[in-house]
């Protein structure tokens, strides 16, 4: 059985003039111990689906439909009371902004002990030693000293580890990090995700990664997702997907990294921008900036089909595949 | 070089104070009183030379002073030493008057087009404000013609003129705010990160767009980025901060191909590569210090792992290597590296 099974999401805004739709459809599996990108621009829908996997999101959004399985219970059917049995404990979850996360009026260590204390029945010696742990597992220097120094007094890589010891504090299963190191910079960021990464490893915890930064994503996570408008338009294997993509959104998102051009050459670019919740074109999400766009796409939703290990949602790609195996049919 | 460079940045030195007013300054302690002083010293001595036509980028991480480079070279804060010449006529002290036309000729592109475009004021407003300005005695319909103009060229619809700001995505935003740029015809930018907030397909929209402006109207760009991978794409040369000094200039080629200083070298690789499948950079000792306590020597050296005694004492020149990059670090100067 998977971890974590998310099926048939649909996710929605309750605002004046109807419903927005910000997740349609979002299923996919996440093993024990496997690591999971979630990549996609601004407005794709990706922090949504990071905070309704912990059942988060607020008002006026609501999960309208569908199943959050982990370990095989409905985190969107659960009460409050048992949801908070499981954030924080079994699911946890790290934030793009490290001092928003903290409080800044408490101390390192109280904030770890109150977060332990919270779940275990020990004493505050013992959650004190806990956090001391923790903290020497993400490699702070002198971690003694930081638990009683105030998030102000760290700096933003410093800040950031902090809140890894802390999502790893009750040995959760799951680490949900919404854009961690977007906030960084690049030599810190390379650190912070080298730690999480080696964290990961050792103490067999699953890490969904929601990023936008396509390296990070094949760096770090084993398969991946990619999200536009609300809908995964594309799944698989990381390798698979960054060396071959299918949808012409994935391989546009990743011919327009300036390391994919020779320099000083034009970039390749996408036309447009990711349409708005309130108006969602009907047909494909993407057909408005698609080169390959027919009638067909401005008409209906593409089902996944299989392309290799990779699952994609594009008519295009589905009758190149039809038009293959055809090929392959007429040969033999 | 044999021609003058369009500008030149002549040791340039910037500190924020600090401490105060001077009883702000001033403590009781064992019967005496001190005064203490405190600064943040941003830059720490930048020569710096803009060639007509190429595009200067400057790279660092935060707090290296990249952003008070640019806002100093465009006269929005003054020099606290050194000096800023454009076309060799010293430009950072002049009186208001005498400075209107440098400022035309120079403009700038911030990083954020949510804040650097006014609110209350519609598309149309905003692109006409700089060249009334500029040219008031253009009349209105050369004006409009010079809007439309500028409008085309970035790629934005002339319907849009009513519409104000808020309306508008942040890559439309930053179009906007480029082509006000543009509006007054002038031969040097300044780009402080100007497509950092923007999104990976936007920022290659954005990215060609600076780039066509650059070829059709002979534009200069000083590009400052935090992004190496924008930088190979774009720069004709690269400037390396670390806490205020420029630790290594070369052409672009030649930065990504053979980087001699251990920062560029740690910087390039730290970059998220799609072909990595594990995290791989050089390990950096430390944090970055704070500029308000600067480290003697190489302000690099305690995060060097080539640094040795002098490092510590002696703070390293900009020397010309072999490769043609200019790097300011003993290791490399002594042939240790």
């Amino acid at each position: 059985m998977a971890l974590l099974e998310v099926k048939n999401l649909d996710v929605r805004f309750a605002v004046r003039g109807g419903d927005l739709t910000a997740l349609r459809g979002i299923s996919f599996n996440l093993d024990k111990g496997e690591r999971l990108g979630l990549v996609g621009e601004s407005g794709a829908g990706k922090s949504v689906a990071a905070f309704s996997i912990l059942n988060l999101v607020a008002q006026p959004g609501y999960i309208a439909g569908g199943q959050i399985l982990f370990k095989g219970k409905d985190l969107a059917a659960m009460s409050e009371r048992e949801l908070r049995k499981i954030r924080g404990n079994q699911i946890a979850m790290i934030f793009q902004d490290p001092m928003m996360t903290l409080n800044p009026v408490l101390t390192i260590g109280t904030q770890m002990v109150e977060a332990i204390l919270a779940h275990r029945k020990i004493s505050k010696k013992e959650a004190r030693d806990i956090a001391l742990d923790r903290l020497q597992k993400v490699q702070i220097p002198s971690p003694e000293k930081r638990l009683d120094q105030y998030p102000h007094e760290l700096s933003g890589g410093m800040r950031q580890r902090v809140i890894i010891a802390i999502a790893l504090l009750l040995e959760p299963e799951l680490i949900v990090a919404d854009e961690p190191t977007t906030a960084l910079d690049v030599t810190i960021q390379a650190e912070i995700m080298d730690l999480l990464l080696n964290l990961c490893e050792q103490e067999n915890v699953a890490l969904m990664l929601i990023t936008h930064d396509l390296g990070v994503v094949s760096q770090v996570t084993r398969r991946m997702l990619v999200m536009y408008s609300g809908r995964i338009i594309e799944q698989g294997p990381t390798r698979d997907i960054i060396n071959n993509a299918q949808h012409p959104y994935t391989r546009g998102l990743i011919s327009a990294l300036p390391q994919m051009g020779s320099p000083g050459a034009r970039l390749f670019q996408i036309p447009g921008s990711m349409p708005s919740l309130k108006n969602v074109p009907a047909g494909c999400p993407f057909h408005p900036r698609c080169e390959f766009a027919t009638e067909q796409c401005r008409g209906a939703m593409p089902e996944y089909v299989h392309s290799g290990n990779v699952d994609v949602a594009c008519f295009e790609v589905a009758h190149r595949i039809e038009q293959e195996t055809r090929m392959q049919e007429a040969e033999s | 070089m044999t021609t003058s460079p369009l500008v030149s940045i002549r040791g340039l030195e910037k500190r924020f104070d600090l401490s105060g007013s001077l009883l702000e300054q001033i403590t009781f302690s064992g019967g005496r009183f001190h005064r203490k002083q405190e600064a943040v010293h941003a830059i720490n001595g930048v020569d710096l030379d803009v060639q007509k036509g190429e595009a200067l980028c400057v790279v660092g991480e935060s707090g290296c002073g990249k952003s008070t480079l640019a806002r100093t070279v465009m006269g929005l804060i003054s020099p606290s030493v050194g000096e800023i010449h454009y076309q060799d006529h010293r430009i950072d002290n002049l009186e208001r008057k005498e400075s209107l036309p440098y400022r035309r000729k120079m403009q700038m592109v911030f990083q954020n087009p949510y804040a650097s475009l006014n609110p209350r004021m519609t598309i149309q407003q905003t692109l006409e404000e700089p060249i009334r300005f500029h040219h008031p005695d253009w009349p209105a319909i050369e004006v409009r013609n010079k809007i439309h103009e500028v409008m085309e060229s970035v790629g934005i619809d002339r319907d849009w003129g009513s519409r104000f700001g808020h309306e508008f995505s942040g890559g439309q935003r930053q179009r906007i705010a480029i082509a006000r740029a543009l509006s007054v015809d002038p031969e040097f930018i300044v780009a402080d990160e100007p497509i950092s907030a923007l999104d990976v397909s936007i920022q290659a929209q954005v990215l060609n767009l600076l780039m066509d402006a650059q070829e059709s109207r002979g534009l200069t760009y000083l590009f400052i980025t935090h992004d190496l991978a924008v930088v190979e794409h774009f720069g004709t040369r690269v400037a390396v901060m670390y806490l205020g000094r420029v630790c290594e200039l070369a052409d672009t080629k030649t930065l990504f191909s053979t980087p001699r200083h251990p920062y560029t070298q740690a910087l390039l690789s730290a970059i998220p590569k799609l072909e990595d499948d594990r995290p791989n950079h050089i390990r950096l000792k430390g944090e970055v210090p704070t500029p308000v306590n600067l480290p003697s020597g190489c302000v690099f050296h305690g995060r060097c792992p080539h640094a040795n005694d002098r490092c510590r004492r002696q703070i390293p020149e900009l020397i010309v290597t072999d490769g043609g990059n200019q790097v300011a670090c003993h290791a490399v100067e002594e042939g240790r590296l």
